[in-house]
Order: structure tokens, then C-alpha cells, then sequence
């Protein structure tokens, strides 16, 4: 299956440009790309997460992927700069607007926490400055159990010589610390010139020690089973959903009742990506019975 | 001593300003690729640089070069073309960026792959002719490229 996916371009307001970067990604071969809304939280004095733009009223028309008939799938994502514990605040309402939650730890304990811990997709490594600490086997080993995946940014090394030295050294020491497996690569640039191919990125990452297989990997399936991630993260365990019904004034269903009969017979398509997901293992507490500690939430509400 | 083998990397050549692409040439891109190598790789990769690489083929209207690398270092040579970035051209420099399609072991294999990979950018390029001239001079270009694959079907199955 050969779905590539690139999962952070930065947001621009710029819509010509954000045109041109979709264009130039449909034309390499991506099917699906995540515009980035990265957030610098602040402890002291309160900044407001920002929502992200429709797709509507950013893009006109979704160019068709090359080799393929269907446009490309466009989705959210928000990246949050976190320095301090109380950066990030779990379940916070704003982030339901968001397909894909992403963190970007910056010191040791942040980087424990966040991978022990944080409810988000994808844990970002600093690319353009020396890691300021050593990544520990426990960390990396409790997120990979959790499906968590780490991201590479390959766009600091195009651009510069310095860049390159860092972003390299920082690939290195996260792949020879979990062998290569649950890394996904992507460009971080909002420039379409920037871009690179899938095979190339996936060449790109073999420099980093890993193996043919796990970079090919990092560029579609691993990206992958970030969507399901966040799926799962969205619904609980994949097995409650909620569904906006087709009402003028009804907002949307929360926790209530109605959660409750949905739980026994989840939907066909989610059940075969249950089961799916029991297969591939990267999601693993995606299973049909959910651990008590949820059980308990459902019957309580 | 059997025979020597190269592998054929065949790229696309993705340029920002599309009146850029008609000042591409061989010799320039040659520099590039081969000043990207040595930035990565360094002397080791300046060094296989030098035997049996070369730019064999560079359509500047569509944007396809073909490059010859010896079979042996083909893979240091490729992990180095995500890195080039601009090409100098009468004292400008032009950004553009590759995009690796296809590696083959001869050129007619890249061949046979750049026509089945020009007939699909033809089909993608017929919605978006503006012009029913184009949209016409789009159409037959199909047509003729179908019926040429046609018949060398035909030819086949009468040999056998």
C-alpha cells in the first residue's frame, strides 16, 4: 500500500502560496498532508490557541494526487511549543478542532512526561539546535507501547550547512535509540520549493541509520497509523463516536445518553479498523473491550 | 569479465518560475548534483563522483534528465539530490528541486517508464486545458500514444 503522507506543512496566510505547496505535494505523489498550526504556549499571561481556518476558505479546489484519481486530503494539526509542565493542558476543549495533536518538548522531563503520559499523536525532535538532552530507552520504549511516533523535519537540511549537521545528529541519536521503528518524516517547510518525493525522503532517511524498510515505512504506513492515533484518540478507544447530527440548531453530542447505545455495535467500518489495528499492534489498547478505567467513564455519564 | 553495470536515475526537474526550465542545461546540472555530493558526502563523495557519472539526457521542455551513476555508488549519489537546490545560470542562480522517479539498469528501461509516465501526465494535463484547441491538441496527443501501445500489443500477440 503505497500511500504517502506528509504531515506538517506550517501554516501560511499567504493562500497562493499554501496553492502552490498543494499543488507541488499532489504532484510528487502525497495523498494526504496536514497543515501545521504551531503554538507557542506561554505560563504566564494567557495566549489563545488559534482555530484553524477551514479548508473552504483556504483552497478552492484539492488538486489530484499523481497516480491516483482522488484529490488530496487535506487535515489539521496543531503543534504545541511546550517549555514548561503546564504548557500543555490535557483534554482542553480547543483541541477538539484538530485531526492530528503534536508536542514539541524542549527539556528532559517534558520529554518523559510527554511520552509516559501527554494524550497527543506525534512528539517533534528539534531539528535546528543541539539537543540540550540524550533521549532514554524507557521514554522511547513507553511510547512506542502507547503508538506514539516521533517526527523528523527535513527541511532545516536543505536549507542550511549548519542545519544539516544538527538535524542529522539529532536523527542519528533518535534512531539509534529505538531502532528505526516509529519515526515518521516529514518537511516542515511552507515553501513548495522545499519539497522533496516520497522515494527521495525516503532515501533521505536511510541517512539516518535506518533501514530501507523502516524508512519507507516513516513516510506511509507509520503516517498512517498517526491517523488512526488520532481517530482513536478522538473517540475513545475507537469504539464511541460522535456524530454531528443533521439539525439546524443541535450542537454537536457530547458525553450524554445517547453515547451509551452506541457502545454495542460500533459501526461496521470502525469494527474492521479495530481489528485491523489489533493487527498491526501499533495501536494497543484499541481492542474490542476497553480497559475499566473507560468502561467506568461510559456507564458513569 | 562480464559486463560493467550503472544504474540510470531518472528525475524530474520541478522549477517554481516554469520560463526558468528552458535555460537548463546539461553542464550546469552536472556542477550541481556533483557540488550537492561533495557538500554531503565530502571528498569520498566527490571521489565517486568521478568515474561513470554523467548526465546523459535533459529535456528541458518537460523538465526530465536522466543520470548515469555506477551501480556501486548509486545509492550515495541519490541520498545527495534531495540537497540540491539551485543551479547557476549565466551568474543567476534558478532554484529548483529533483524528484527522483525511477532507477533503472538501462536507458532503455527509463524509456519504456518515461512513456508510460508521459501518457499519465498527459491525461492529468487534460483537465486543465483552459482552450478547446488545447483540449483538442491534448486529446490527439492520447490518442496517438494509445494507439501506438495498441498496436505494439497487436504485433506481439501475432508473433506469438
Amino acid at each position: 500500500m503505497s500511500l504517502f503522507m506528509d504531515l506538517n506543512l506550517p501554516f501560511t496566510a499567504d493562500k497562493k502560496r499554501l496553492k502552490t505547496l498543494l499543488e507541488t505535494a499532489a504532484h510528487l505523489g502525497f495523498s494526504t498532508v496536514a497543515i501545521n498550526y504551531v503554538h507557542q504556549a506561554q505560563s504566564k499571561g494567557k495566549k489563545e490557541i488559534p482555530k484553524p481556518t477551514p479548508l473552504d476558505q483556504l483552497v478552492d479546489e484539492l488538486p489530484i494526487v499523481q497516480g491516483k484519481s482522488r484529490p488530496i486530503k487535506v487535515l489539521n494539526r496543531l503543534t504545541i511549543l511546550v517549555s514548561d509542565s503546564n504548557h500543555y493542558r490535557t483534554n482542553a476543549a480547543e483541541y477538539k478542532a484538530y485531526d492530528i495533536l503534536a508536542v514539541h518538548p524542549t527539556t528532559e522531563k517534558l520529554f518523559h512526561a510527554a511520552c509516559m503520559t501527554f494524550d497527543v499523536d506525534i512528539i517533534c525532535i528539534t531539528m535546528t539546535e543541539r539537543l540540550p538532552f540524550f533521549f532514554k530507552r524507557a521514554s522511547i520504549n513507553a511510547a512506542r507501547e502507547r503508538g506514539l511516533m516521533f517526527e523528523v523535519c527535513y527541511a532545516a537540511a536543505i536549507r542550511d550547512s549548519t542545519m544539516r549537521r544538527y538535524t542529522l545528529t539529532n536523527g542519528l541519536a533518535l534512531v539509534e535509540r529505538n531502532n528505526g521503528k516509529n519515526v515518521i518524516i516529514s518537511s516542515g517547510t511552507d515553501k513548495a520549493l522545499e519539497l522533496r518525493g516520497p522515494y527521495d525522503v525516503a532515501n533521505l532517511a536511510q541517512l539516518f541509520g535506518m533501514s530501507e524498510v523502516e524508512a519507507k515505512d516513516g513516510v506511509s504506513s507509520n503516517c498512517r497509523s498517526v491517523l488512526l492515533h488520532a481517530e482513536t484518540r478522538k473517540t475513545a478507544c475507537g469504539i464511541i463516536y460522535t456524530v454531528k447530527t443533521p439539525k439546524d440548531t443541535q450542537p454537536e453530542e457530547t458525553d450524554t445518553d445517547t453515547v451509551s447505545m452506541v457502545t454495542d455495535e460500533p459501526p461496521s467500518a470502525k469494527k474492521q479498523k479495530t481489528s485491523a489495528e489489533t493487527d498491526t499492534d501499533t495501536v494497543s489498547m484499541v481492542t474490542d473491550e476497553p480497559p475499566p478505567a473507560k468502561r467506568q467513564k461510559t456507564s458513569a455519564s | 569479465m562480464v559486463r560493467v553495470k550503472s544504474r540510470y536515475l531518472l528525475c524530474e526537474i520541478n522549477i517554481s518560475v516554469p520560463s526558468n526550465r528552458l535555460l537548463l542545461e546539461d553542464r550546469p546540472i552536472f556542477s550541481a548534483v556533483k557540488d550537492a555530493v561533495a557538500s554531503m558526502h565530502g571528498d569520498y563523495g566527490a571521489a565517486q563522483c568521478s568515474i561513470g557519472f554523467s548526465v546523459k539526457y535533459v529535456n528541458a521542455l518537460t523538465g526530465i534528465m536522466l543520470i548515469r551513476c555506477p551501480k556501486s555508488s548509486y545509492r550515495l549519489i541519490w541520498s545527495a539530490l534531495p540537497f540540491v537546490t539551485s543551479v547557476e545560470h549565466k551568474g543567476r542562480k534558478i532554484p529548483f528541486f529533483l524528484n527522483c522517479l525511477h532507477v533503472g539498469g538501462t536507458i532503455r528501461t527509463c524509456q519504456k517508464f518515461l512513456v508510460r509516465y508521459n501518457t499519465q501526465q498527459l491525461h492529468r494535463m487534460l483537465p486543465q486545458c483552459k482552450t478547446k484547441d488545447e483540449k483538442t491538441h491534448v486529446r490527439r496527443a492520447i490518442l496517438s500514444s494509445s494507439t501506438k501501445m495498441l498496436k505494439g500489443k497487436e504485433q506481439k500477440e501475432e508473433r506469438d
